[in-house]
């Protein structure tokens, strides 16, 4: 004889869903994988690459934030609670999954721009400098320390026969021979503007392909500037050109 | 094109994809907690309702509750979409939406350091702010809530106001000849913590992918268009402003590092350019048009674009008047 089944009772809550489906399980999970993505960004050093210094402790502060989310989440998934009786509707799920091949993607697939195809589609860095309170010796100064002196002291020929130490990227100039070239970010990669100084690569051999980082020492010399103005400039005449690999910090505040 | 070059096109993309969208992320989350803050402050936004519905005073109040909240505009919206959908006015949760990505500390600070020079800048970016919030409240105002908002956020501004402010057809339940004021509910209990953690997590997984979608066209659109595009024309007085407008509508950045990034062009441009584009960005652009899309129906997302372009034109157009 089968047992009678228990009475109805309206009040009990409902039984708990099989673990795999409670929607709390799968918020939490697509919450960690957004935080993964960021504290995953904060210390492999593709921030270097993407957004300025200063924006880096955010973004590891939103990865701890949303992690604590998801933990607080996956949490409400645990038997007994609420959330283990909410079942993962139809339109969560398509959110869950989205969020998972975004999220996959942008971990396993790390950020590789082209600084010289960047470059060439931005204008030039054209900020006005004022006059520079403090300037380091000429063999100290970086590509963009030049650049911002030669705004605050646009004669070249003072700086004619000045040592020169500076490491940038190839950057190829319609009409012109390449330059080498850094690139300014205020915030993140998408507001990145050039900053270059002319190179007469024909002194020590054939130039370097576009987007290679090279390091130069050499003396900086007055030549004419492309055109008919009849302007001149500075060029950076090389004594030695080593090829480098992209420093870990390749961006200019 | 050649393979090569396409492949490294599309590596760039990727790269400012990732760029936009790590550097908004944290910005997006401290909106929805600020939203979530405010769902647990105001439980079925009884004070927020009580805000100025004044045609002008709302748009204005909710441009000055800007100032307390230090966010770009990913992190507006999700407090915009918290503000109506608590049944906040109309025209006040506009104003705060529109005006606060500029008049907010942050964005005033990084304005006066990227410009000190152009005190006419500091005083006119956020007046400017301010009649475009107004002026767009007023313009939105108009299509009237229905046509504005989408459905669900409609549902849930209904939900959260007394059945005596709904009409018959808005409550869609009643008897007929039954008394015109219903008793009043008992007023909304607290949420408990796991329904805001609830509410909370899936506020910031929609709004993240449609983030995703915005950051994704930004980037696609940056890398297939030159800059130097938009900046040819910048001697022109109206249509470098046109130029600079698209442009702020292209480059996607937050408003609390445009400053900076338009001062790298600067001096390629005219005032009137200058403005515009410190004007509109904070406002709409390619990375905010799917979020803006979470509060309003598509037609009432083009009435903001053609009203806040045209009002920006505007503005832009008597600052080189005035400037020249």
């Amino acid at each position: 004889m089968t047992p009678s089944p228990p009475p109805f009772d309206a009040s009990a809550p409902p039984p708990p869903l099989p673990l795999w489906r409670r929607a709390a399980l799968w918020r939490g999970a697509a919450l960690a994988l957004w935080s993964l993505l960021l504290l995953r960004s904060a210390v492999d050093g593709r921030l270097d690459l993407l957004l300025r210094a200063a924006f880096h402790p955010l973004v590891a502060f939103g990865g701890v934030a949303l992690g604590s989310l998801a933990l607080a989440q996956l949490a409400q998934a645990r038997p007994g609670t609420a959330g283990a009786r909410e079942r993962l509707r139809a339109p969560e799920r398509w959110l869950v999954l989205a969020t998972a091949l975004i999220t996959v993607a942008a971990v396993v697939w790390p950020p590789a721009p082209s600084f010289a195809e960047l470059a060439s589609q931005r204008p030039r860095d054209q900020t006005a400098e004022e006059e520079l309170a403090f300037v380091l010796p000429p063999s100290q100064r970086s590509l963009t320390d030049w650049v911002r002196l030669l705004r605050a002291q646009p004669d070249p020929r003072l700086f004619a026969g000045d040592p020169v130490r500076i490491s940038g990227f190839v950057l190829p100039i319609t009409g012109e021979a390449p330059q080498v070239a850094r690139l300014l970010v205020r915030c993140c990669l998408a507001d990145a503007s050039p900053v270059g100084l002319p190179v007469r690569w024909s002194a020590v051999g054939p130039t370097p392909p576009a987007d290679q980082w090279v390091a130069i020492e050499g003396v900086m010399a007055v030549e004419a500037a492309p055109g008919a103005g009849g302007e001149e400039r500075l060029v950076v005449v090389p004594r030695g050109i080593r090829p480098i690999p992209r420093p870990a910090r390749p961006l200019e505040p | 094109m050649s393979a090569a070059v396409l492949a490294q096109r599309f590596a760039t993309a990727w790269a400012l994809f990732q760029g936009l969208l790590i550097e908004a992320l944290p910005f997006l989350l401290l909106g929805v907690l600020i939203a979530t803050g405010a769902r647990w402050l105001s439980p079925g936004g009884r004070w927020l309702r009580r805000l100025p519905a004044h045609p002008v005073l709302g748009p204005l109040t909710g441009a000055g509750l800007g100032l307390a909240l230090p966010a770009c505009e990913c992190g507006n919206v999700p407090v915009a979409r918290r503000l109506l959908a608590a049944g906040t006015p109309v025209g006040t949760a506009l104003g705060f939406l529109f005006a606060a990505p500029v008049l907010n500390p942050i964005v005033l600070a990084s304005t006066w350091a990227a410009f000190p020079d152009r005190p006419w800048l500091l005083l006119l970016r956020p007046l400017g702010a301010v009649v475009v919030a107004v002026g767009l409240a007023l313009l939105l105002g108009l299509l009237g809530e229905g046509a504005l908002l989408t459905g669900e956020l409609l549902e849930e501004r209904r939900l959260s106001r007394p059945l005596s402010e709904l009409s018959l057809l808005e409550r869609r339940s009643g008897l007929l000849g039954a008394p015109a004021v219903p008793p009043s509910p008992p007023p909304p209990s607290r949420p408990t913590a796991a329904e805001l953690l609830r509410h909370g997590s899936t506020e910031f997984l929609t709004l993240a992918l449609v983030l995703v979608a915005g950051c994704a066209i930004a980037a696609l659109v940056q890398t297939l268009l030159p800059r130097q595009w938009f900046l040819t024309l910048g001697g022109q007085p109206t249509l470098s402003i046109l130029a600079l407008m698209l442009f702020a509508l292209v480059v996607s950045v937050c408003s609390s590092v445009d400053a900076f990034l338009a001062l790298g062009f600067a001096a390629q441009i005219t005032p009137g350019a200058l403005l515009a584009f410190l004007l509109l960005g904070p406002v709409i652009d390619l990375k905010l048009f799917g979020l803006l899309g979470q509060l309003f129906r598509p037609r009432a997302l083009l009435l903001t674009l053609a009203g806040s372009g045209l009002m920006v034109l505007l503005i832009g157009q008597l600052v080189n008047l005035w400037r020249r």
